[in-house]
């Protein structure tokens, strides 16, 4: 059974004068392990498509399956509570929760998860110690740079030990060098966990490092390699 | 955790978390403070009108307030009033023999209430040998000395030692006529009751009478106001051929304007907290808008509603309770400072005569309001929160997170 399987896709927009399809009838499978790319110019329906995988958007038309369940018929509670353990998210802006500090970033979606105090401080520690950032745990987000921030940001992902990644246009606030460090970094987690990442982006050097690539444009799949 | 976020998300926005906390301080603290001086106001013309004429409980012939004729005394009076200071809990009981009458001067008449005394006892019940502005309370012997109110002297254009003869009604329909000697002139707070309230010795009335000693009102006062409820049981029960009436029966308005002044402040503070609500209301929406991508992506990492809404209700509540805690502990020093020092309110003496409350007002809150606060402000931080958290819990996360 594929990890993430896609069924005739659509989304449209239709809050305005004239109906927008962001994503047309996309048959998708994405089985555990994967490191895929999603890339395609602006407004291809690459955000779009990664919102209606990730719960966070619902489908016009067809379905999305995770590990077999059509989150697309889950009520707003249930995706809620399907997100939170079985999707992790990073996004472009990093998005942590400023007032509090690399570990609590980290814990606080375990908190969500009732995990216990221990297990939660534990497990923080080792996720940032595992993403390069064993001595800034007790940093808040504006004493660190971008490309810590969002090694943050893949902790914290991880730290609700979900099925897979979703990374939306993750390397777009860095520069070169952060840029292929996290990238080396979300590999290596690949590799050695066997966590499938998810990514949307048009940075050559996430399409360079991924083992698939799924190129969009005006909402439908034009590649898959 | 979640305690924890909402406790720094207040912090965010120092200025504009302490510009509302002080706002819920400043107007708690005024409406405490107003409201203690209202309920001080109304204490103050309690304990004036007790100390003065009322006492706790008073003892009549039943019928006595539909006929205050001379004849309808209470039967055995000395008797009981014997019985009375053994039972426990009365502090001192006092008999007083009441004749309606004029007071006349070379110059002027006006109608009196003519009280007849034994000053030892009196002085036991009520303070007016407190309130002397002239002469004394009866310390001296002579014939037929009087003890009267500056207002009904000034009414009267008499001073300390002047004559002044007073007519009564006495027994069997006969009118009375006599001198007496004013050897005290006394100011209570209240200038009615100055000048229609004249003190004679009971024994000087009886002689006028021409008949046996009798009382037609005995004054009790009890050891405490808390046990004012007990006391009058006894008494009621033991004497159930007497009108028993308690202070608040006798002068109903001065009891309904102490409990009214405790209403007027709960009102009072209400309708500040009701304003307050929407100073919150506003804070907390702006700090809600201000987070719309963070609160938009703690909602997609798995946040459920009821958490959102919860730590937005626990901010609210943070905020407006440090500004309420901050307000009852000011208004609570300030109330303590000057129930210590009193207000002066010389100044309005003529209108607070009028009303017969003293001049040096001491405000004072009970403690069940103390009490009652906390819950009024946690309640407005409630109806505070929903606004903002109906707001919250309604982000679309997929739009949120892309707000910048």
């Amino acid at each position: 059974m594929p990890l993430i399987e896609l069924h005739s896709l659509s989304k449209v927009y239709d809050d305005t004068a004239f109906p927008v399809h962001a994503v047309k009838k996309i048959n998708l499978q994405i089985e555990k392990g994967e490191f895929t790319a999603i890339v395609g110019p602006s407004g291809s329906g690459k955000t779009t498509l990664l919102n209606l995988i990730g719960g966070l958007d619902k489908p016009t038309e067809g379905s999305v399956s995770i590990e077999g369940v059509d989150i697309s018929t889950l009520k707003s509670s249930e995706l809620t509570n399907f997100r939170l353990h079985h999707i992790g998210f990073v996004f472009q802006a990093y998005n942590l929760i400023p007032v509090f500090t690399a570990r609590e970033n980290v814990e606080f979606i375990m908190l969500l998860q009732n995990v216990s105090k221990a297990e939660r401080e534990k497990r923080a520690i080792e996720l940032l110690e595992a993403v390069g950032l064993g001595d800034r745990i007790n940093s808040r987000p504006s004493q660190l740079s971008g490309g810590q921030q969002q090694r943050v940001a893949v902790a914290r992902a991880l730290a609700s030990r979900p099925n897979f990644v979703l990374a939306d246009e993750p390397t777009a606030n860095l520069d070169s060098s952060a840029a292929e460090s996290l990238l080396d970094m979300m590999a290596q987690l690949n590799k050695d966990y066997e966590m499938t990442f998810v990514f949307s982006t048009h940075d050559p050097r996430v399409i360079q490092r991924a083992r698939r690539v799924v190129i969009l444009q005006d909402g439908a799949v034009i590649s898959d390699a | 955790m979640i305690a924890s976020l909402a406790w720094k998300n207040v912090w965010r926005n120092k200025k504009r978390s302490l510009i509302i906390i002080f706002a819920t301080a400043l107007g708690l603290w005024g409406s405490l403070l107003a409201g203690a001086i209202w309920m001080g106001w109304g204490e103050s013309m309690v304990n004036t009108a007790i100390a003065r004429d009322l006492s706790h409980i008073q003892i009549h012939r039943k019928g006595y307030f539909q006929n205050k004729e001379v004849e309808n005394y209470i039967p055995n009076g000395f008797n009981i009033l014997g019985e009375l200071s053994r039972i426990p809990g009365i502090k001192a009981v006092s008999g007083r023999t009441l004749v309606e009458g004029m007071a006349a001067s070379p110059t002027s008449t006006f109608g009196v209430k003519i009280v007849g005394i034994v000053p030892s006892q009196a002085k036991k019940v009520t303070d007016i040998y407190n309130r002397l502005t002239a002469g004394n309370y009866f310390a001296g012997g002579g014939r037929n000395p009087i003890v009267i109110g500056k207002k009904l002297a000034d009414r009267l254009g008499l001073k300390l030692h002047s004559k002044i003869v007073l007519s009564f009604q006495g027994f069997g329909s006969s009118l009375n006529y006599a001198a007496f000697r004013i050897i005290g002139i006394y100011k209570t707070d209240s200038s009615i009751f100055d000048q229609s309230n004249v003190f004679v010795r009971q024994s000087d009335l009886f002689r006028i009478l021409g008949h046996t000693p009798v009382i037609h009102e005995i004054a009790i006062r009890v050891q405490s106001s808390q046990i004012m409820p007990q006391v009058y049981n006894i008494v009621q029960e033991k004497y159930t051929h007497l009108d028993v009436q308690t202070w608040e029966e006798i002068a109903p308005e001065v009891a309904f304007t102490s409990a009214a002044m405790e209403s007027f402040t709960y009102i009072f503070i209400g309708i500040i907290l009701f304003a307050l609500l929407f100073g919150i209301t506003n804070t907390m929406l702006m700090a809600v808008m201000e987070r719309v991508r963070e609160l938009g992506v703690l909602i997609a990492v798995g946040m459920t509603k009821g958490k959102v809404f919860t730590m937005i209700l626990l901010e609210t509540i943070i905020l407006s309770i440090t500004g309420g805690v901050a307000g009852i502990v000011i208004g609570g020093l300030t109330i303590s400072y000057f129930s210590r020092t009193g207000i002066d309110l010389s100044a309005l003496a003529s209108s607070m005569e009028t009303f017969g409350t003293s001049t040096s007002l001491r405000p004072f809150l009970p403690l069940d309001m103390y009490i009652a606060l906390p819950v009024m402000i946690i309640i407005t931080a409630i109806f505070s929160a929903v606004l903002p958290a109906w707001k919250a819990i309604n982000i679309q996360p997929s739009a949120a997170i892309r707000t910048y």
